[in-house]
Parts: structure tokens; C-alpha cells; sequence
């Protein structure tokens, strides 16, 4: 019987025993296809899923290597009946190719007639095709170029698409390294996107994806645009870049709410671009605007719909995702495959972790029992209230001032979702308050007195969720989330993990109300980090305020 | 029949005959009364039909040539007629093939299809009649214009002779049927009706031999022919066999062949193709399916046990069951209906006896749940083997356009196991690890079975590949060590290769933060059982994945279990430390549950007057009973209802035992079996007959010929008609003379309704037939009972 690591679970799970001496190596041997799932003390999970075995393929692992590797990690022998399956699905990608033909110009090719055959007949596939170009090859629409990729995705046919890049308007970039160096994650992640020609890089929050970008322009010698969440994370970007790499001031444009500026690297907004007057997207010429080599998308999980649309306009021009993770609320996982690009880097958090790259977390519950009083009100409460209700009790707010004083001379971040009970916190805690409504520049100034230890405490709505840089913040308090989203949670501890002057480790803190929905919902999300090998301790108020 | 081939098989040595009855066994079942009686036997058709089924491509070419060639013939015609059947540029063809030719005749003789020395060889009396078109050739020309008028033949003869029908004392028939033998006419015949005519012929010359024409019967003359079909026609190169059909003469067509009746004819089988595995990845991936195809059956009897289906009223599982089964097993449906059937075959699901019934593990599962994996598999894996039942058409459409559910009746097919058994013997014949093609084993079945191929067939066939695949019988395409073991019937071997391959049984899970417990390996049964309560199943395979949620904690305390109990349990069987958001949440869960007071009582009194509750506390006689007062007129007890009942009886009171509406105490659901445990279906497939059975049957056979051939003579039956008896007195006294050997003479009605009488040895009465040995026409005779108008012992017995 071997001996290995991995046992392998007849619904595509494996299960991987981080404990044992081949854990590494295994580990190394089943990244490239199976997506980590959870990453929990002991044994962490991977998924095969399609998506994952077509990133392989994407990478050049053939069928052959997956299945050597499962058998020969595996502690078990391997059902058939799987190893059957992840060859049939990784045979289907590849078997359609995009080219560039000299004369018709893109085509779609296969090496497979039946494959092609069937997708010619599919009602959705046929307006995107031109002229048949003999058996095996037919003439694409080359504005279809991404739409033809989604709609073959969903058929389970993802085309490989080698129809090649513009080199887009060549602009002078390089990475300015005095005194620092780019991490050698950072380049191989650079590198691995390189050499793929498009696709997503993912790394965890506080691992530096802003110079993955960075890198990655380096590499393009190129105009670039770079997408972004909120006008707070593009000042960022820009700063960055500054600071990093050759640019300078006047090369670097922005293009938010307030500026339209159009430069070789131009940083705009999800939200300028999504902006529409009378049914129409007023920016898009954004995207002709320059003949652009590279376009970064900030934080892909994000990607609004009409992104998305946009984007499989953008199939000629070199694409980079940057992620802390590929799980989308929404499902739309194969569009960021199939538009954006497969999977180029990715590395576990808590592996980053230990080797320093970013700062370890506690995370602690404090479970919050409601006062009779409260405990009436909500179960009378009207269900759409009741979340509200029980994740803004006053016995929250008396926890979170105990929490604040436990910590008093570290830099703390309240985090919340609803505003009255931020606004009765900042109160109470004499904080000032960022919200939706807080003006760009008054939360540039918070946040730089933040930085400069000027402030120690800051209560932030949900507006800081993304891309805000404050490296010094080692405690986060979260009092109340968008009910169970998991990638809020995560980008919300993501605050704190940034690595700390001193080295010193960051404290997560989530406050709950017992025996309510919100329970449940922090259930949800914190099952998230769980899986992520931040083991929860869960502490009651009672022991909290007792210690004050 | 032929006396002749009687003749033969009585001479052959009694190891001849051994050899005979052992390959075919049906000719034993029962024994013959001798040797004429064997060679009735082993000529009937249906006999024939099934031992021609058994032969390889080359043997039946072999007997085809026979029936070809006018009988008797030599075994060298045979031989020149097939050696030129072989391949063309093959040089070590014929060395080959002498040797593979004279093996085929001699185990043709053997099989009695064939008999007579080498130089006056034929085939076994109505093996002529049972192959209708040997070697795909049409009749011969006598046949094929057997209907046609003499004026027509005359006509024909004509046109292909160019003179009338000439030759004196022969008829028209005969003169055409030689005129087309002459290779030369058909040379001439066949270019004078021109390129189009001959494509028409070449599509026919390989077979099938006939083609449908309108109007098949229409005059055509050479003069008047127009279509190509009917230059055919008017030279008698095609014939017509009814109004809309048309044949082409034997004599024709093995002309057009070349003089040769079968094309590329191999003594040997065609070598299986496919992907080479190493064995040792072969077997461990057959084990590891094997495994998984276990804990499918299990997992199903137990989700069946608590949630079972209904049973549909024309029998079987409703798709939509079958849906949510394949769901809970997440497994493909044609996967589920496997387990399914398997399960059901192997007597573990049955349908429930009440009238509207369901689907519910049988008391036999709980015997076969605490056996070894390796023993639970073999158990599954030969049924599989053996069961006439196809899962795989589960999900196709039948005759009338519905889909077939599982467990339906209609899934029976006959000639499942002999395909699985032949299939399985295909993949033992290929090399170790080898993994031969879906294709290749079908070609190789074609030729080891020519007379069974059909897409029927194929398509048992692919799906015995894709179901031996899924139990794990093969691993990657090649049949596995224990899968070989078991193809030979050797079950312990089977379960011995398997064992060491099974993941072996652990008594500990590791716990993690994230709530999970993952069982690095089948637990034990104990810690399964009590994981299983506590925790919800999350994923299964080599490991299993269990999740704590408040559910199952409170699952856990609800069946009588307390925190403390739940946390000790797994710190004992956990190899990491229990974490703390898992002992938070048991001692959370266990928190709430104390609250509205659920207790792990099992029974309670209660009892309006609140003074008899205080007699009952008081008396010394309940202490055992555990009681505790909850209420003044209520009082809980942890003894269970039927011994609480008992104690308070035994105290003097008259308890009633009250239903549990609304205040259930346990809510552990019970789980369900049905009544009686059927029988396990196997279909019965005539086996190998052992040694000692074969040598009997021969004795037997020439013992009784000894004595059948002292008294050939056929005697007169008396004048007279038999008295009319009662049909049970009729029963009776055969019985008795079947016993004592006696003769008798009866009167009896033949198939024509005429009265005879004929004097009878009774050999023996089996469903309404009595088979006796007729002394009025000297042969075994089977006789319908209610035939029988009247018996009488015979007076000279």
C-alpha cells in the first residue's frame, strides 16, 4: 500500500494531510489542476473542477501528468471512474483553437470534426462564425472574439486561444528597484502571466499584487490601463507605480469621478466605466482611446457585468486579473476563464504567511448575548429587520468599546455595515467616521493620520472593504457584514494582514449577537477564513467586558 | 434421422463421448435412454443451434464448407475449398492452417457436428437445415428457380445456352442449375450484361445473398432487358424467390468469390489491441473502485433504510427516485442504477410486501454490512456475474417509447451473464495490464462467437465493459488480479488479491478548526456509527469528510447523548487537539438544548392526581425506574416505556402507555426492513458438468443402448383398443412402471387425432410428458399425458 499524502474523494474533493513528510511535494504535484478549497490546520482540500483541469491545460499539463500525480500521491487507489472523467475533461480543452490566419484572419480550428461540427450547429454559436474555411476551420467574427470564448466555454468546449496580442503603443516602463526588490513570488507570478500571454494571478491580500502589476508592465513595454475598484484604490495604484517603477507623474492618468485624464498608463475606475446616461456608457471610448498594450483588472473577483461585456471586446490586448481569490458570489468564475484568461500564479495564504510575506491573524468571535430586552425586540422584529436589528444592538457598541480600550495604543479598525451604528460608535469611541459620504479627500487625510499614528482608531463602512493601504492597522473589529459574504470577510481581515513594522501579529475580531441570524451569518463567512487555516476562537462578551 | 451418424456415435470410444457430453451438457440434461436417443438429441435443432453458438469463426467456416460441399465429402476438399479462403501473401498461412484444420475437424467430431472418417466426412444430420445461409451464400440454383414455370426455365436456359433446352432426360431445372456451375458460362454471362450489372452483383456476392425487388417476378428476356437488375434476371445470375424478392444462386456467387467461400479466414483469433497498463496501477485502481462501488451500496441501503422509495405499480423505481438516488450517491444515473441493481440482485433491497410498497434493505444487509470489504465486493461482484438482470438499459426507451426504470421486470435479459462471463473471458486472455479496446473485444468476440454478433450483443457488450469498469472487476480497461479471480470462479482468491489493496480500517479522525473531522480511512464501525450522529457526511472516498454543525450536535444530545460524552468521544478517537470553536460549539449547542429542557429522559408518568404521583415517589419500589419528578403531576423516569409500564404494574398501578404525539422523547428514527427476505436471484445458466456426472451419463447411455439394440425389433401392439382409465389412476400406474421398469400399453391420441396404442417402457414424467421408450416404432418417444386415452400394464412385462 503507498503511502502518500493525498486521499482522493469520489466527489473530486482531495483531501491533503499538510502533517506528512510528502505534504510539500504533493502539494507541488496537484496545485496546477485542482483548486484549493480549504486550507484548515490539518488536512486541506482540493477541487477538480473542469475549470481547474482546463487551467492546467492552459499551463501545458497534460492528462497524463494529472492522473501520475494523483495515483502516485494518492494513500488510496484512485476510482477509475474519476481518473476516466479528468481525462475526458481535459481533453476538451485545446481541441478548438482561436488562430490568426494570414489571409482569413481569426479563425476557429479544430482537431476534432465531430467537436466542431457540433458547436457549428449550436443556434448561439452559428452568428459569430463567418465563411467555413474547408472541414476543420471556420472564419470568426473578430469582434466575437470573447463572446465565441464564453459561448463555447458554456458548451463545454473552451477554445485555446493563440490568435496572439497587438503589442499595443510601445511606452517605456521598468520597475525602479533601489532598496527593494520584487518578491520571488512576485516575479515568477510576473513571469507565469508572461509567458501565458492573459490570465489571473492569485495572491492573497497584503502579498503585493500591485507590483504583480507593476511587474507585469515591465514586461509589456506598453501603454496600460489598469481597471480598479473605487478612486481611493486608483490614488493608491498611482502612488505605487510612482514610487516602484519609471513612471512618472505625468505619464500616469486618471480617470475617475473627478478626472478624466488619458495617459499612457491611465488608471480608471469599475464605476466611471459602468457610469451610463440614458441607457448608454458614456466612457468606452476609454478603451479606444490609446491603442493599448496591457489591461490590469484590480481585484477580478469584483468585475461588474458590463466589465465583463466590455472586455470581450478587449480579446486582441494583453489582459492580467489580480485576485486574492477566484470564488465568486456570483458564480461567474468561467467568464473571468474565458475573458480574462485561465489561472497563471496562485499560492496558499497561510504558506505566504509562514514564510513572512504577510503578518499571521487571530481571529476571535465574541459572542454577544443579548439583553432580555433585546431578546424580545428581535424575536418580535420583522424578518427583513432582524438582521439589522441584532447586528446593531447596544450590546454590540459596549462590547466594541472594551475591545477598543484591550487594545488601546495599537492601531484599531471598526469595521461595519450600517451607518447609524458606525456613526454611534465613532461617537463613543471619539473616532472619526469614513462613509460612503466622506469626501475623497477627507478620507485620504483620515487615512494618512491613521498611517502616521496620528489616529489610532477608525470606524469604516464598507467603503473601505477594497484596495485602502494601512499597513500599520493590527486590529480590526468588525461589529456587522453584508450578511454572509465570504469575500468580504475575507477582504476584510485582508486589512489587517498586511506585514507589520514590528512583526508583530494581527488581531480579527468579529462581534456577533448569540442565537440570532447573525450568528448564522458570521457562520458563513468566518467558515471562509476557517478554510483558510485561521483557526476561530470564539470568546463570550461576558469573559470580554469581565478583563476590562 | 440418419441411422448412419447413430451408427457413428455409438462407435465412438467412451472418451469420445465423455468429451462430447461435457461440451455440450444440454445433450444429458436429461440422460438418454441410449444411443439413438443421444443422436436425437444431438441433431435436433435447437441442440445444433446452440453448439454451432459456441463455435469460433474458423470451425464454423470449417462447417459451412461441409454443408457446402455435396456430403459425404473428404477432409481434403475441405481443406482446399478454405485454404484458399486465407489471406492472399501470407507464406506460413498453410502450414497454419493444416494443423489449425485438423484440430477444428477433430473437435468438430468431438461436438458430433461433424462426423465420418477423412475420406468420407459430413456434417451431423441438421446442422444443413439449421444454417440457412452458410457462408452468407443464397440457395442453390435448383432452389432458387424451383418456382419458376418449365416455359420460364426453358426461356432462360435459352438465352444462356443460346440453344433450348437440348439434353434429353434432364430436367430444365437440373440443365440451368449445371449451366450455372460452369465457370465459364458465369465468366460469360457476367460480361455480357455489363459493368452496372456487375456492381449490382458485387454488392450481393458477399452476402446477404437476397435483395428486395418490386415486381421480382417479371418476364424479362435478353432481348428485352433494360435496367441492369434485369440483364440479371434474364440470364438467371439473380432469381426470383417471391414477388419482391431476389437471390443470388450459390453457384453464382462462389464464382463471383473466386472459387472461395469465406475471404481472409484466420485459424486464429485477431490479437487484442489496447493500451498496456502496468498491473499493479491496474489492480489498484480496479480496488480502488471496488471500494468505491462498496460504500455506494452501503450508502444507498442506508439513506433506502430511513427515506425508501416507492415501488411503482407496474414494478421498478421511479425515474424521479432514481434521479435523487444518483444525487445522494453523486454518481451518474446509469452509475446509481448499477448499485441499484446490483444491491437489489444480491438480495439486499427488496420491495416491501404491503401494498403500497417500498424499496427497504433486507434483513440479509445487516449480515452482509459487518463483513469485510473484500467479502462484501465478491458477494456483489458475482452477482453481478450471474444476474440476468441489464442495469445498463435503465434510462433507454423500450419498445414503446417509455423509459425503463430500475428494478423493473422488464431489465431481464438472458443472455447477460454468458456475455459478462464471455467479455470477462476476452480481458483474460489479453496480456496482464494489458487494457484491450471496447472495439477489439468486440471483434474478438465476433470471431469467438460469430453466431452471436449483432448490435444487440455489442451493446451488452459495451455495457459489460462499462459495468466491470465501475465495480472494479477491471482497473483502467484491464481486468484486475481479483477480477481475474473471480472471472474463474474463485471467489476466495478474489477476495484474498483484493484485501491487501482496501484501505485498511482507522480508529481515529483528525478535528480542525474549520469544524470538519476527516477520517484519514474506513473507520471502524463504532466510531462510524457515533461520528455519524454527530456529525453530517460531507464527502466520501478512501477518507470521509464529516462537518459539525448545530444540527448534527444537537442530532447527537437529542439520541441521549450529552456533551461531555460527545467531547470525550473525540478527544479519545482525535490524533490533534480538540479545537476550541468545535468544543464552543457542542457546549453552545448543549446550552440551548438545556434550556427548554430536553433532557435524555426516555418515558414519562403523569397523572392528574398529584398525591398518587407523591405515593409513587415515595415507594422504595421505583428506585430502579430512575424517576424524576418534572411537574406535580408529571414525572419523568430514564427507564423506557415498556419497563416503567412494567415496574408500575409490578407496583400495583394500571399503567396505559401513552402515544408519543407532540412529546417525543427520542426522535432517533428506527430503521426499516422488510418482512421476509427473498430469495437471491441468480439466473440458471447451464454450467460445466463435473467428471464424475459426465462418466455416469455415458455409462448410462451405454448400458441402455446395450439393451434398447438386444430388443430393436419393434414390437406389435396388441389388437384392441386400451380400456379408457380415469387420467389419475393413468399417472399413477406409470409412475409405477416407471419404477419398476415395466412395460405398458396405452392408447393414444397422435398429433393428428388419430386413436393408436402402442407399448411403451416409461422412462420418466416431467411437466405433462411422459418419455418412454416406443417398442411399437423401436424410439424414444415423449408423450403428452392428456394424450393418453388409457393404460393398462402389458401382460408380458
Amino acid at each position: 500500500m503507498n503511502d502518500g499524502p493525498l486521499i482522493v474523494q469520489s466527489d473530486k474533493t482531495l483531501l491533503l494531510e499538510v502533517d506528512h513528510p510528502s505534504a510539500d511535494l504533493c502539494r507541488k504535484a496537484i496545485a496546477p489542476f485542482a483548486e484549493l478549497e480549504r486550507a484548515p490546520e490539518h488536512v486541506h482540500t482540493y477541487r477538480i473542477t473542469p475549470l481547474a483541469l482546463w487551467n492546467a491545460r492552459a499551463a501545458g499539463h497534460d492528462a497524463e501528468q494529472v492522473i501520475d500525480a494523483l495515483i502516485s500521491h494518492s494513500r488510496y487507489p484512485v476510482p477509475h471512474a474519476l481518473l476516466v472523467d479528468i481525462a475526458e475533461v481535459m481533453a476538451r480543452y485545446g481541441r478548438l483553437r482561436l488562430e490568426k490566419d494570414p489571409v482569413h484572419g481569426l479563425t476557429l480550428t479544430s482537431t476534432d470534426r465531430a467537436v466542431l461540427e457540433e458547436v457549428l450547429r449550436s443556434k448561439k454559436i452559428q452568428p459569430m462564425l463567418g465563411e467555413r474555411l474547408g472541414a476543420d476551420s471556420v472564419q470568426v467574427h473578430p469582434s466575437e472574439r470573447g463572446t465565441l470564448k464564453q459561448a463555447l466555454l458554456k458548451l463545454g468546449w473552451p477554445a485555446e486561444d493563440l490568435a496572439g496580442y497587438v503589442d499595443g503603443e510601445h511606452h517605456p516602463i521598468r520597475l525602479a528597484e533601489d532598496g527593494w526588490t520584487l518578491r520571488p513570488y512576485q516575479r515568477e507570478a510576473a513571469d507565469a502571466f508572461w509567458h501565458g500571454g492573459s490570465g489571473v494571478v492569485v495572491l492573497p491580500c497584503g502579498a503585493g499584487k500591485t507590483l504583480v502589476g507593476a511587474a507585469a508592465m515591465a514586461h509589456a513595454q506598453a501603454t496600460t490601463l489598469i481597471l480598479v475598484t473605487n478612486t481611493v484604490s486608483a490614488h493608491q495604484w498611482k502612488q505605487e507605480l510612482l514610487k516602484r517603477t519609471s513612471l512618472t507623474e505625468d505619464e500616469i492618468g486618471e480617470y475617475t469621478g473627478a478626472k478624466k485624464e488619458i495617459r499612457p498608463v491611465t488608471i480608471a475606475t469599475y464605476q466611471v466605466m459602468t457610469t451610463r446616461r440614458q441607457g448608454v456608457y458614456r466612457h468606452l471610448e476609454l478603451f479606444d482611446a490609446r491603442d493599448w498594450g496591457l489591461v490590469v483588472y484590480d481585484e477580478v473577483h469584483l468585475l461588474p457585468a458590463p466589465i465583463f461585456r466590455m472586455t470581450a471586446d478587449l480579446q486582441a490586448r494583453r489582459r492580467v486579473g489580480l485576485t486574492a481569490t477566484l470564488v465568486r458570489e456570483d458564480g461567474r468564475e468561467g467568464d473571468v476563464f474565458s475573458l480574462i484568461g485561465p489561472k497563471r500564479y496562485d499560492a496558499p495564504w497561510k504558506e505566504m504567511e509562514n514564510q513572512g510575506w504577510i503578518a499571521p491573524a487571530d481571529c476571535v468571535e465574541v459572542r454577544v448575548t443579548l439583553s432580555d430586552e433585546e431578546r424580545l425586540a428581535y424575536a418580535m422584529a420583522e424578518a427583513e429587520e432582524r438582521y439589522r436589528f441584532c447586528s446593531t444592538t447596544s450590546s454590540k457598541t459596549r462590547v466594541t468599546e472594551a475591545l477598543v480600550r484591550r487594545h488601546l495604543g495599537e492601531q484599531v479598525l471598526v469595521i461595519g455595515q450600517y451607518i447609524d451604528q458606525l456613526d454611534e460608535l465613532g461617537e463613543h469611541l471619539n473616532a472619526p467616521v469614513i462613509k460612503g459620504e466622506t469626501r475623497v479627500r477627507e478620507r485620504e487625510r483620515l487615512f494618512q493620520a491613521f498611517r502616521d499614528k496620528e489616529l489610532q482608531v477608525l470606524v469604516v463602512s464598507k467603503v473601505a472593504n477594497f484596495s485602502i493601504d494601512l499597513p500599520e492597522a493590527s486590529v480590526a473589529i468588525q461589529v456587522s457584514g453584508t450578511f454572509g459574504s465570504r469575500q468580504e470577510e475575507a477582504q476584510r481581515l485582508g486589512r489587517v494582514l498586511r506585514p507589520k513594522a514590528d512583526g508583530g501579529g494581527a488581531r480579527f475580531y468579529s462581534v456577533v449577537s448569540r442565537d440570532t441570524v447573525d450568528q448564522d451569518f458570521a457562520a458563513h463567512r468566518q467558515r471562509f477564513l476557517a478554510e483558510q487555516g485561521y483557526a476561530y476562537q470564539i470568546v463570550d462578551a461576558d469573559d470580554v467586558l469581565a478583563g476590562d | 434421422m440418419s441411422t448412419d451418424f447413430a451408427d457413428w456415435l455409438r462407435d465412438r470410444e467412451d472418451g469420445e463421448l465423455r468429451a462430447l457430453v461435457t461440451a455440450r451438457p444440454e445433450l444429458v440434461t436429461p440422460v438418454p435412454a441410449h444411443m439413438s436417443g443421444l443422436a436425437a438429441r444431438a441433431t435436433s435443432p435447437s441442440a445444433i443451434g446452440r453448439a454451432l453458438d459456441r463455435l469460433d469463426l474458423f470451425a464454423l467456416a470449417a462447417v459451412e464448407t461441409l454443408v457446402i460441399l455435396p456430403a459425404p465429402t473428404s477432409y481434403a476438399e475441405v481443406r482446399a475449398l478454405m485454404t484458399r479462403a486465407l489471406p492472399s501473401g501470407e507464406s506460413d498461412g498453410e502450414s497454419g492452417m493444416e494443423a489449425a484444420l485438423r484440430e477444428t475437424v477433430d473437435r468438430l467430431r468431438t461436438l458430433a457436428l461433424v462426423y465420418g472418417p477423412d475420406d468420407a466426412l459430413a456434417a451431423a444430420p441438421g446442422v444443413r437445415e439449421v444454417l440457412d445461409a452458410p457462408a452468407a451464400l443464397g440457395p442453390p440454383a435448383a432452389e432458387v428457380f424451383r418456382h419458376y414455370p418449365p416455359e420460364r426455365l426453358d426461356d432462360l436456359i435459352g438465352d444462356i445456352a443460346g440453344a433450348p433446352n437440348g439434353v434429353a432426360g434432364v430436367s430444365p431445372r437440373d440443365r440451368l442449375a449445371e449451366l450455372l456451375g460452369r465457370p465459364e458460362v458465369v465468366t460469360r454471362l457476367v460480361a455480357e450484361a455489363g459493368p452496372q450489372a456487375r456492381a449490382a452483383l458485387d454488392e450481393l456476392a458477399w452476402g446477404p445473398a437476397t435483395g428486395r425487388l418490386p415486381n421480382a417476378r417479371r418476364e424479362v428476356r435478353v432481348a428485352t432487358a433494360q435496367s441492369p437488375i434485369e440483364q440479371l434476371l434474364a440470364r438467371g445470375l439473380l432469381g426470383a424467390t417471391g414477388e419482391e424478392t431476389v437471390a443470388l444462386p450459390r453457384e453464382v456467387a462462389v464464382h463471383l468469390r473466386g472459387g472461395r467461400l469465406h475471404r481472409d479466414l484466420s485459424p486464429a483469433p485477431p490479437p487484442l489491441r489496447g493500451t498496456e497498463r502496468t498491473r499493479a496501477l491496474a489492480d489498484r485502481t480496479a480496488a480502488g473502485q471496488a471500494f468505491t462501488f462498496v460504500r455506494s451500496v452501503e450508502e444507498l441501503c442506508e439513506r433506502w433504510s430511513h427515506d425508501p422509495p416507492g415501488v411503482l405499480r407496474t414494478g421498478g423505481l421511479a425515474v424521479r427516485d432514481l434521479k435523487r438516488t444518483a444525487q445522494l450517491l453523486e454518481l451518474p444515473e446509469w452509475s446509481a442504477a448499477l448499485v441499484i441493481e446490483v444491491a437489489f440482485a444480491s438480495g439486499l433491497i427488496a420491495a416491501s410486501g404491503t401494498v403500497d410498497g417500498e424499496w427497504l434493505p433486507t434483513p440479509a444487509y445487516d449480515g452482509w454490512r459487518v463483513r469485510a470489504t473484500e467479502d462484501q465486493w465478491t458477494g456483489l461482484a458475482t452477482t453481478w456475474l450471474s444476474m440476468d438482470r441489464m442495469p445498463g438499459l435503465v434510462g433507454e426507451r423500450d419498445d414503446r417509447d417509455r423509459l425503463r426504470p430500475a428494478l423493473h421486470p422488464d431489465l431481464r435479459r438472458s443472455a447477460a451473464p454468458e456475455v459478462r462471463a464471455t467479455t470477462l473471458g476476452v480481458l483474460a486472455a489479453a496480456a496482464p495490464g494489458l487494457a484491450p479496446a471496447a472495439d477489439a473485444v468486440r471483434e474478438r468476440l465476433a470471431w469467438e462467437q460469430p453466431r452471436r454478433r449483432g448490435t444487440y450483443r455489442d451493446q451488452l457488450v459495451d455495457l459489460t465493459l462499462r459495468e466491470a469498469e465501475q465495480l472494479g472487476v477491471t482497473g483502467l480497461g484491464a481486468l484486475s488480479a481479483h477480477g481475474a479471480a473471480l472471472a474463474a470462479g474463485d471467489v476466495l482468491l478474489a477476495a484474498k488479491q483484493l484485501a491487501p489493496l482496501l484501505p485498511e480500517p482507522v480508529d481515529h479522525v483528525l478535528l480542525q478548526a474549520d469544524l470538519t473531522a476527516v477520517a484519514p480511512g474506513p473507520l471502524t464501525s463504532d466510531l462510524r456509527r457515533a461520528l455519524a450522529l454527530a456529525a453530517d457526511v460531507e464527502s466520501t472516498g478512501g477518507a470521509t469528510v464529516y462537518r459539525f454543525g448545530e444540527d448534527s450536535v444537537r442530532r447527537a444530545l437529542d439520541a441521549g447523548q450529552s456533551a461531555d460524552d460527545l467531547i470525550a468521544m473525540l478527544e479519545r478517537h482525535s490524533t490533534t487537539p480538540v479545537p476550541q470553536p468545535l468544543r464552543y460549539l457542542v457546549a453552545d449547542v448543549a446550552r440551548r438544548h438545556g434550556r427548554i429542557r430536553v433532557g435524555t429522559a426516555s418515558a414519562y408518568i403523569r397523572c392528574d392526581d398529584p398525591s398518587v404521583l407523591d405515593q409513587v415517589m415515595a415507594d422504595r419500589r421505583a428506585v430502579p425506574l430512575r424517576l424524576r419528578r418534572l411537574a406535580p403531576t408529571v414525572i419523568a423516569s430514564k427507564s423506557s416505556r415498556p419497563s416503567l409500564v412494567d415496574g408500575l404494574r409490578a407496583m400495583g398501578y394500571a399503567p396505559v402507555a401513552e402515544s408519543l404525539d407532540g412529546d417525543v422523547l427520542i426522535s432517533q428514527l428506527d430503521a426499516r426492513r422488510t418482512e421476509v427476505s427473498p430469495a437471491a436471484r441468480s439466473s440458471t445458466v447451464v454450467n460445466g458438468l463435473d467428471d464424475e456426472v459426465v462418466a455416469a451419463a455415458v455409462r448410462a447411455m451405454r448400458a441402455g443402448d446395450a439393451a434398447h439394440r438386444e430388443r430393436r425389433r419393434p414390437v406389435d401392439a396388441p389388437a384392441g383398443q386400451v380400456p379408457r382409465s380415469p387420467a389419475t389412476s393413468t399417472i399413477s400406474v406409470l409412475q409405477e412402471a416407471i419404477r419398476q421398469g415395466h412395460r405398458v400399453w396405452i392408447g393414444y391420441l397422435d398429433s393428428q387425432g388419430n386413436a393408436t396404442s402402442r407399448i411403451l417402457e416409461p422412462a420418466r414424467m416431467e411437466g405433462g410428458y411422459l418419455t418412454a421408450y416406443d417398442e411399437t416404432r423401436a424410439a424414444v418417444h415423449r408423450f403428452a399425458l392428456h394424450r393418453i386415452t388409457g393404460v393398462s400394464t402389458s401382460t408380458d412385462g
